[in-house]
């Protein structure tokens, strides 16, 4: 399987195809509709200078836009996550659950908590999905 | 004078209608800060551990700690404490509200209750001084009506009341604060009752004086903003504890139909935290101080289930009213928690009780014969609204189970006791140690039986809060082994206990750095602690109440998971998976100090200055 090199288009790109080929996601996330921006801290000595402004966007069991985008556009979804590198690679790499790490504080939610506690296992599946991906990392490459 | 404290406890004879006052010396404080923990030392050093948990020479305390009336988020709890009537052992609950902070504003850091009055009585204190009125016209009354008679008596008065069930001596009956607080588990509100004391009112007027009030202002104001920040406060507010309907679904923590079934996904939907917010609530509340307000304001304004606007239900009670009795009626758990809070009764073991019946129906170990005409079928809410005053007033077969579960299945057969999920006496609360292999060694361990709160394991092994700084810690614990559990369990139950001697919300100490707490410990009594004097505080008080159990029969024997949890689910995240008990125990009692018997070893207690308690263990 190729590897993908973390936050960048193509990682997304492969991001976007693991989820839209989900028979499963397809069927749990038939009540999410919006947007979800990831927000990556700059970490200089791992390889991250600024700071990085993902832009994912779902409706009802489809996936729409996956782009690397800007502050405007990031700040624009319905929901914003934001933290360090290392903290979105251990959620990447399963080494510690999205959730458990937002009520830890080491990443931070802008958004209708209730909205993604009620739909939580669609939010699940898509950081399940993410793990799946073969990822090289700026800090490991 | 300690700062931080009111300086001096009540005792109340009410035998004969005494009062006198009492002090605590400062280098008892420096070991057992308050609370319960200060209650445990009183009950061993006080009292007569043999006497049956409803005679009058059994007392009953109200403690707080230092941090109540400081103003600091959290700290209006306060612990009721007594030998339980429902486990025979060490009995004691946390509450929040309004009376803890009210009382050290009326001067006192508690109150030590014994004797029985040869008729019903309301205990009041104002600025100080104490009285005893008659209660006459009150017995009988629910709850809410004393409440609101007592308030309409005295505006500004904070009371404690129990409700039929307590007068009744229902060995799970509850002691209500505003309506909407309950100091639920282990049956003091029948310790009360037993008293024929109705209720406790307190009013003051008096300001705590702390040991650096500029230092404490800052450390207040770095609390609020931690609060604001924190994601589990957020979700706390939006949702109250009962967000972890969704969560506890998928992590295997929720129990369901007698803890029979590991998943049910359409009924977590219907009784989650996002459903109640979008149906029945009308507005959040808060306890004294504090800017968080999980608590929930219901109302059902229509159907067979009808209520005011009142006190809505916690995570516990719309899983014990809901997935464990197959209720998918949310407006029936909101119903069901009303009548318990009305004739006040825990939540918790009224619903376990009701599942372990129905289980029984099913079985047919049960018949409408016995349970007077009800048909005790899953789900069948009807039945349980009929049964809970029945309960209350036990009335035939309410009064079976108003023995509490173990008791009652006792009764019946080994098949009864099979089915009930309890751990020393007192039923499990809704989450579930298959899920969390930590949890059940706590439950194991917990010193009133199994409990979700005598410790912080609840959201240390579940990742709601990470503490690096007080222990080793991972970030992210797999619930489903036994591997390493041990460990987080002594820290996180060494530093959870402590909650409950500062009598802080443990929602609060899970949303706040514990720096932060140790801080505001320290700016309020001058203590100076860090934070290993605080964990040995802890670890002090956890062995000082097992010393007690141990006086009380307590043996290894007893740290054990019943027979339910011990087998495997079929679905679920917890499918296949029990916790190891054999192992958790050993590396437990290795780490905790523990000798084969369960007793704590004597260089333990010599270690942590519990010299009185190990003469009495080992006193040949």
């Amino acid at each position: 399987m190729a590897k993908h090199q973390a936050m960048t288009q193509e990682w997304l790109d492969a991001w976007k195809e693991k989820i839209a080929g989900s028979k499963e996601y397809k069927e749990i996330a038939k009540g999410w509709e919006g947007s979800v921006s990831i927000i990556v801290n700059p970490d200089p000595d791992k390889g991250i200078p600024e700071p990085l402004y993902l832009f994912t966007d779902y409706w009802h069991g489809d996936v729409k836009d996956f782009l690397i985008c800007d502050k405007a556009k990031a700040e624009s979804a319905k929901f914003i996550m934001s933290g360090d590198y290392a903290r979105w690679k251990q959620v990447a790499r399963k080494e510690i659950d999205s959730t458990k790490a937002l009520m830890q504080g080491k990443l931070k939610l802008k958004g209708d908590l209730t909205y993604i506690v009620r739909n939580i296992k669609s939010v699940n599946k898509v950081i399940d999905l993410l793990c799946e991906i073969e990822t090289v990392w700026p800090d490991e490459a | 004078m300690a700062k931080g404290y009111a300086g001096r406890y009540l005792r109340v004879d009410l035998t004969e209608g005494r009062f006198s006052h009492f002090t605590v010396e400062e280098s008892l404080l420096r070991k057992f800060i308050g609370g319960s923990a200060l209650g445990a030392k009183l009950y061993l050093d006080g009292y007569s551990l043999d006497a049956d948990p409803l005679a009058p020479e059994t007392p009953l305390m109200v403690m707080t700690g230092p941090l109540v009336g400081s103003g600091f988020p959290g700290s209006s709890r306060f612990a009721v404490c007594a030998k339980s009537p429902l486990t025979g052992i060490w009995g004691e609950s946390a509450c929040g509200g309004t009376f803890g902070p009210e009382l050290k504003k009326a001067g006192y850091d508690g109150i030590v209750i014994t004797g029985r009055s040869a008729s019903p009585v309301c205990l009041s204190i104002v600025d100080g001084e104490a009285r005893l009125s008659d209660a006459s016209g009150l017995w009988g009354k629910d709850v809410y009506e004393t409440t609101n008679l007592l308030r309409e008596a005295d505006k500004g008065a904070k009371a404690l009341v129990i409700g039929p069930a307590g007068e009744n001596l229902v060995r799970f009956a509850a002691i209500g604060n505003d309506k909407a607080h309950y100091v639920g588990r282990t049956g003091l509100g029948a310790v009360m009752g037993a008293k024929n004391l109705k209720a406790i009112c307190v009013r003051g007027s008096g300001k705590l004086e702390k040991a650096d009030e500029a230092r404490f202002r800052e450390i207040h104001r770095e609390a609020v903003r931690e609060i604001k920040e924190s994601a589990l406060a957020g979700s706390l507010h939006a949702m109250g504890s009962d967000a972890n309907m969704d969560i506890g679904m998928i992590n295997g923590d929720v129990p369901i139909r007698n803890w029979t079934i590991g998943e049910d996904f359409e009924l977590s939907s219907a009784l989650s935290g996002p459903t109640l917010s979008e149906t029945y609530l009308t507005r959040t509340h808060a306890c004294a101080n504090c800017p968080v307000a999980c608590k929930r304001v219901v109302r059902v304004p229509d159907g067979p289930h009808r209520t005011e606007e009142g006190p809505g239900p916690e995570y516990e009670t719309c899983a014990t009213f809901g997935t464990m009795i197959m209720n998918r009626d949310l407006a029936g758990v909101i119903k069901a928690n009303e009548l318990c809070n009305r004739y006040g009764m825990d939540t918790i073991s009224c619903g376990a009780a009701i599942a372990w019946a129905m289980e029984l129906y099913e079985k047919g170990l049960l018949t409408p014969q016995t349970t007077d005409g009800l048909d005790l079928t899953w789900g069948n809410m009807e039945a349980v609204l009929a049964l809970l005053p029945r309960i209350a007033r036990r009335e035939g077969f309410g009064g079976l189970l108003a023995e509490g579960t173990l008791a009652a299945a006792r009764k019946i057969g080994s098949e009864a006791v099979d089915a009930v999920v309890h751990v020393k006496g007192l039923d499990l609360p809704m989450h579930d140690p298959r899920g969390f292999h930590g949890m059940g060694l706590a439950y194991m361990m917990s010193n009133r039986g199994a409990c979700h709160l005598q410790h912080a394991v609840l959201a240390t092994e579940q990742g709601m809060a990470s503490w690096p700084q007080l222990f080793p810690m991972k970030d992210d614990y797999q619930g489903t082994t036994s591997e390493g559990k041990a460990e987080l369990v002594f820290h996180s139950e060494n530093y959870g206990i402590l909650g409950n001697s500062l009598s802080i919300c443990h929602y609060l100490t899970d949303c706040l750095r514990p720096e932060t707490i140790r801080d505001a410990f320290n700016a309020v009594t001058g203590f100076n602690f860090s934070f290993e004097e605080l964990m040995r505080c802890g670890m002090r008080d956890w062995t000082l109440k097992r010393g007690i159990n141990n006086l009380l029969g307590v043996t290894a024997k007893d740290d054990a998971l019943p027979k339910r949890i011990l087998t495997p689910l079929k679905e679920g995240a917890g499918a296949g998976s029990v916790p190891d008990v054999e192992r958790l125990k050993r590396e437990y009692y290795a780490i905790r100090g523990l000798d084969e018997r369960g007793f704590p070893k004597e260089e333990k207690l010599r270690e942590l200055g519990l010299d009185d308690l190990r003469e009495r263990l080992y006193r040949k």
